[in-house]
């Protein structure tokens, strides 16, 4: 097509150039005698490739979003406290005499994953999924948007002076001239804030609807009006425009996944199944945001049964079987499912529970050094809660999401992306 | 000239209160397009600011509006409007105020599906907005509606909502934001969307008191602390959705039984015990009287409105809620001032924004069904489905991934793909006296052609128009509707 916007497929162009800055940057980093390795790395799997460059790994981010309970989801079944906290809510330990679908599902003797999260386990034994217990951030609000807030733009605690997403930052902190218009998408129905400011961010909720019902004509008109102007709307319109002509050659519908796991028919199972066809199809994907709702269980929660279960009965599904599709690619592949907050560890009037504080974030895939649970386990105790009676926080989110970025993305210094957050990390990425 | 579907609505309408009153009135004559004027003037200089006011303090202008704020002038097209009690278009009296959500009982309504139940609400949402003539009433509604959100799809949500958006928000969306508040706080569906009706003694449920305190009146960091929550909860025990037998079911109850009758501390307020139901109206009481409310709403309506905090005008909102004990039209007022509105940014219109002001620009003749309403699932914007208490986002970067779906609205509409939604080009072009090309940008940018503001789509314009084709009308339309300049306001 010979209309305006052809003005910029430079950046389709020189995806084809094999090394982008990003990688000189990363080579930099490396010094010198890292460099000729790596760059021998980067241009031979440019080579396998076939010139499509995918020399990046993939970090896919699941909001889940409401305040998950982690002390429901990963149960510390040996902490005696939690049973006199939870007598009707709590899930019962693996050998006990509750009943088998109230029975937790034993990790390392001291906690269980609930019994919905059965398709995770094979995960878990096999290294590829790591558990951080405990982990938050430091708001006290205890509210949604306030919590959501600082996680989402890589804050410690307070949102004023509020700046960009911490996916955001990231992607421009490393951003260059061939950037793909699908560095970052998310398949959500508007944009996550951890993408909030970034360039080459789009979002859909489906793929299979991400198509332009439109004569041609219009398609050369849109991009005559769009390619004019420098404001937030006319860069969108620009790269919507490219992003349709990139989904064009896929085929969503007619897309088979692997493994023998399948995706459920969610909301979060076809999202998952659409990352992984985009990872698939080497359009240049960097970062996927993923979202679910409905963690919010002030009321009628559910035990090894009920609204909680339903809830983690799809994560453990949808993720469980991207792991399959994904397959030896899923070495490229970190998936971190975080939540704004915990909840609180006594159950309420309501057989629900309010909001707390440290609740638990799952790791998956490259690089991931799983089965195990990572971070200080802080007790259930009167004098071991804090507040209101929530599990506190001894793991900071951000040590988690810095050594993501730095030991399997690109990124140089984690200072540009979390400010005021000193280095220090867990561990569980190698 | 065949009548549209409203027109012939009218005269049913009309027909039907003739015949009702004894026929002593003078047969009633099909509105003319509803006060389409019978001739449409180019806009004139003065356009851009009046489209601004026009935009921001409604849903943008259906033809004539311009013209029709100009001869009115600003200061008393905006008193009237602060009042908000014209005369509705009587087919919109006739479509909306009669639909079953608004007047069956939650519990009838409970016959019909969810999804029937979403789809009235939704469909009632964008035909006010649409065609009320009181449009700074409608973004008030929009505003409201937001700020007391509420989840259709939780639990029996749906069904309570025709009351809640009757009377909590239109009822008061031009009133006393303390009597909405009062409202809202008895409002069945806010109780069970915020699980109040299970919030009992013992360990009281945060949610609702969360919420109002942090969305509907204080705002995060307005001073509360997470006792001060837990002692609100308290209050609230007992307010809950009558579900016993044989009384009205879905309304407000207290249960004296589930209530804690203790004493509590809110807010640095002793409340003592045994007050009962009092507990609720004394923190209800509190949260108006907290210097932390006035200015929450000030941040929001000047975010809202202006799209950007403004200091000074921010200041004279919470002078105003102070003097006038929370009287929302005096609120508006500094907020609606010529020069605030005039330095403001630009602000990208959301979704429903958009679909409105398309549909009112060329003055569509619509019953909003369900292909249309699909659109705004579409863009991400459907009416009464954000699941969270705080509403849909209202900045740009939220909403840009939703230009897509915007194209394809403005695609099918050119292809009247929607069945029950007309453009009524035709009877424009017939009452316009300049050029097609100036009645094109002056429907979509209020200006006529040789504006500045319209120099990029111009040539494109004119090269649509150019073409000797039935529908080049409709595809110039839908162009200016795609186009950059449409989507901001």
């Amino acid at each position: 097509m010979s209309d305006s916007y052809s003005c910029k497929s430079y950046r389709e162009a020189s995806l084809r150039r094999g090394v982008s800055r990003r990688d000189l940057i990363r080579l930099g980093a490396l010094g010198m005698v890292g460099w000729v390795a790596a760059r021998q790395t980067a241009l031979s799997q440019v080579a396998i490739q076939n010139g499509q460059s995918t020399t990046e790994n993939v970090l896919v981010v699941l909001f889940l979003r409401g305040g998950m309970d982690g002390l429901n989801a990963v149960v510390p079944y040996a902490d005696e406290e939690y049973y006199r906290l939870r007598p009707s809510l709590g899930i019962g330990a693996p050998i006990s005499k509750t009943a088998i679908a109230d029975r937790a599902l034993d990790l390392d003797g001291f906690f269980g994953f609930h019994p919905v999260l059965k398709p995770m386990k094979p995960l878990f034994e096999d290294r590829k999924l790591a558990v951080v217990h405990a982990i938050g951030s430091g708001d006290q609000t205890r509210s949604h948007f306030e919590a959501m807030n600082v996680m989402e733009r890589g804050l410690a605690s307070d949102t004023r002076g509020s700046m960009g997403g911490w996916l955001a930052r990231y992607l421009k902190s490393t951003e260059s001239a061939s950037d793909s218009p699908m560095r970052a998408v998310a398949l959500t129905s508007v944009l996550p804030d951890s993408l909030l400011g970034a360039t080459h961010a789009v979002n859909f909720s489906n793929l299979n609807e991400y198509q332009l019902d439109a004569p041609l004509d219009v398609r050369s008109d849109l991009a005559q009006m769009y390619s004019k102007g420098n404001d937030a709307v006319s860069l969108a319109g620009m790269d919507t425009l490219h992003v349709l002509r990139k989904l064009e050659r896929l085929d969503p519908q007619s897309y088979k996944p692997n493994g023998i796991a399948a995706y459920p028919d969610t909301e979060l199972g076809n999202g998952f199944k659409q990352v992984a066809m985009l990872i698939k199809n080497n359009v240049g994907l960097e970062v996927a945001c993923l979202d679910r709702g409905g963690w919010d269980t002030h009321v009628a929660q559910g035990a090894g049964t009920g609204l909680l279960a339903s809830q983690l009965d799809d994560v453990a599904k949808s993720m469980a079987a991207f792991a399959g599709d994904m397959g030896s690619e899923m070495s490229q592949v970190t998936v971190i499912a975080m939540t704004e907050f915990g909840r609180r560890a006594s159950e309420n009037t309501g057989l629900g529970t309010d909001h707390g504080r440290g609740s638990c974030m799952f790791l998956l895939g490259g690089g991931v050094k799983g089965g195990k649970i990572y971070g200080n386990w802080p007790g259930l105790k009167e004098d071991q809660l804090e507040g209101p009676g929530d599990l506190r926080v001894t793991t900071d989110y951000r040590d988690v999401l810095s050594e993501v970025l730095l030991k399997r993305m690109s990124l140089i210094d984690q200072r540009d992306i979390f400010p005021g957050h000193k280095d220090s990390h867990v561990g569980l990425i190698s | 000239m065949s009548l549209s579907r409203r027109e012939a609505l009218a005269i049913a309408a009309g027909g039907a209160a003739l015949a009702a009153s004894g026929g002593c009135r003078k047969i009633l004559r099909p509105i003319d397009g509803d006060g389409l004027p019978v001739s449409l003037a180019l806009p004139t200089l003065n356009s851009s600011a009046n489209m601004r006011l026009l935009n921001r303090a409604g849903f943008g202008p259906r033809p004539g509006d311009l013209a029709l704020l100009e001869q009115k002038g600003r200061d008393s097209w905006i008193e009237e409007q602060l009042k908000g009690d014209l005369k509705e278009p009587l087919h919109l009296e006739f479509e909306v105020n009669q639909m079953d959500v608004f007047h069956l009982d939650a519990q009838d309504l409970e016959d019909a599906s969810m999804e029937e139940v979403i789809e009235q609400l939704q469909q009632a949402q964008l035909l006010t907005a649409v065609y009320s003539r009181n449009q700074l009433r409608q973004r008030m509604v929009e505003f409201w509606t937001n700020h007391f959100n509420i989840y259709s799809k939780k639990l029996d949500s749906s069904f309570r909502l025709g009351s809640d958006s009757w009377s909590v928000i239109r009822k008061h969306s031009l009133g006393n934001f303390g009597d909405m508040l009062r409202a809202s706080a008895k409002s069945p569906a806010m109780l069970g969307y915020l699980d109040n009706d299970v919030n009992k003694k013992g360990v009281a449920n945060e949610n609702y008191a969360r919420e109002l305190m942090e969305l509907h009146t204080l705002g995060v960091d307005g001073g509360y602390t997470q006792k001060d929550i837990q002692e609100v909860a308290r209050c609230f025990t007992g307010w809950t959705i009558e579900n016993r037998f044989l009384r009205p079911r879905n309304t407000a109850r207290f249960d004296p039984e589930i209530h804690d009758d203790g004493s509590k501390l809110v807010l640095g307020k002793r409340i003592p015990a045994g007050l009962g139901e009092k507990d609720a109206e004394i923190v209800l009481e509190v949260l108006l009287k907290h210097p932390s409310t006035p200015k929450f709403l000030a941040r929001k309506l000047a975010k809202y409105f202006l799209g950007t905090r403004n200091k000074q005008v921010e200041e004279e909102v919470v002078l105003a809620y102070n003097a006038s004990n929370g009287s929302i039209p005096e609120m508006l007022r500094p907020i609606l001032d010529p020069n605030a509105l005039s330095k403001s940014p630009p602000i990208l219109k959301r979704p429903f924004d958009f679909v409105v002001s398309s549909l009112r620009a060329i003055d569509a003749d619509t019953l909003a069904g369900a292909e249309l309403l699909n659109q705004l699932r579409q863009m991400g914007q459907p009416g009464y489905e954000w699941p969270m208490p705080d509403g849909y986002p209202v900045d740009t970067d939220s909403w840009t991934g939703s230009l897509l779906a915007r194209w394809n609205f403005a695609t099918r509409l050119s292809e009247n793909a929607f069945g029950d939604t007309q453009p009524r080009l035709a009877i424009l072009k017939e009452r316009f006296d300049g050029a097609e090309i100036d009645l094109m940008t002056s429907l979509f940018f209020g200006v006529a052609s040789n504006h500045e503001s319209v120099k990029q789509i111009q040539p494109i314009l004119k090269r649509k128009l150019s073409r000797n084709q039935e529908k080049r009308l409709i595809e110039a339309a839908s162009l200016c509707i795609c186009a950059p300049e449409f989507q901001w306001r």
